[in-house]
C-alpha cells in the first residue's frame, strides 16, 4: 500500500474587523457556531470551546436529520497573531488534520491566511467515494 | 505530485460548480451511460444536459465513446487523480466560511453605527430642547 499524500489547502483573507476582532470570533462559541462549521442548510446544534492550549472543542452541525460532529484540539493560541488547533469529523474520518490560522494587521483591519494541512483520500477513494464525497461538500457550499 | 495548469484547474472548478453537472458526475461515477441514460433524470431537454456534458467534456472529467451508433460516456478520474478538484473544493469550502464571518462581522458594525447614531440624534434632539427653554 502506497504511502498517503498530503496535501495542504491554503486561503487568505482581507477583513475591515480588527485583528482582535477577527481572532476572537474562532473561539467564541456563540460567533464561531454560525460560521467556523456551519453549512447553509444545517443547524448548528451544539458549540463548545475550551479556549487553552491543550483544550478541546466540538461543534455538531445538524444535516437532513443527521448530526455532524467536529471534534478538536488547540494547539497554539496566541491572541491575536496566530491560532492552530487539530480537528475530525469522525462520521467520514479518524484522521486529524491541521489548521493553522496567522493574522496581520492591515490598515485598521487584517489579513487572515489559513492553512488546512491534511491527507489526500487515496486512489480508490478519490475516484468511487472520493467523488461522492467531493460533490455532496460542494453541495453543501454551493446550494 | 504533478500540479495542473492554472487554465484546467479553473475549467474543473466551473465545471463543478453547476448541481446539474454535479448530478451528472455522481450518475457516471456509478459506470459508463449513454448519453439519453444521463438525461433521462433531468427536467430538461436532451439539447439543455447535452451542453453540460460539453462544458465537463471540455474540463477533461468526462470522456466519450462511440459503441456502434451510441454515444457512451465515463468520468474520467485524471483531474481528481491529481489532486486540484478536491483541494480546490477544501478552498472553496474554506473561503465560503471566511465570507460568513466577515458578513457577521460588518453587521455588527452595522448595527454598532446605527446604534451611535441613535445615539446621537437622541443626545442633539435633547440638547436643541434644552436650549429653547
Amino acid at each position: 500500500m502506497s504511502t498517503p499524500q498530503k496535501a495542504t489547502v491554503r486561503v487568505t483573507h482581507r477583513f475591515t474587523a480588527s485583528p482582535e476582532r477577527v481572532f476572537d470570533a474562532w473561539l467564541d462559541p456563540q460567533k464561531a457556531g454560525k460560521w467556523l462549521f456551519a453549512t447553509p442548510t444545517g443547524q448548528m446544534v451544539r458549540a463548545e470551546i475550551d479556549a487553552r492550549v491543550g483544550g478541546s472543542f466540538i461543534f455538531t452541525d445538524r444535516r437532513d436529520g443527521e448530526d455532524v460532529e467536529h471534534t478538536g484540539e488547540y494547539l497554539e493560541l496566541d491572541r491575536p497573531r496566530r491560532l492552530v488547533f487539530a480537528f475530525a469529523v469522525p462520521k467520514y474520518s479518524q484522521e486529524k488534520t491541521r489548521v493553522t490560522v496567522d493574522i496581520v494587521p492591515l490598515g485598521s483591519g487584517c489579513e487572515l491566511t489559513l492553512t488546512h494541512e491534511g491527507v489526500l483520500p487515496d486512489y480508490a477513494t478519490r475516484t468511487e467515494s472520493g467523488w461522492t464525497g467531493i460533490l455532496a461538500a460542494l453541495a453543501k457550499v454551493l446550494d | 505530485m504533478a500540479t495542473a495548469p492554472r487554465r484546467n484547474l479553473n475549467q474543473t472548478w466551473m465545471a463543478l460548480a453547476d448541481p446539474t453537472r454535479r448530478a451528472i458526475l455522481q450518475r457516471l461515477s456509478q459506470g459508463e451511460a449513454r448519453v439519453t441514460e444521463i438525461a433521462h433524470p433531468f427536467a430538461m431537454s436532451l439539447n439543455g444536459v447535452s451542453k453540460h456534458i460539453r462544458v465537463l467534456e471540455r474540463a477533461r472529467l468526462v470522456r466519450r465513446r462511440r459503441a456502434g451508433r451510441e454515444h457512451l460516456l465515463s468520468l474520467n478520474p485524471q483531474p481528481l487523480d491529481g489532486a486540484a478538484a478536491w483541494i480546490d473544493a477544501q478552498r472553496a469550502i474554506w473561503t465560503a466560511r471566511l465570507d460568513t464571518l466577515e458578513a457577521i462581522l460588518r453587521a455588527e458594525d452595522r448595527a454598532a453605527a446605527s446604534d451611535l447614531e441613535k445615539t446621537s440624534r437622541k443626545k442633539t434632539h435633547l440638547e436643541k430642547k434644552g436650549r429653547s427653554r
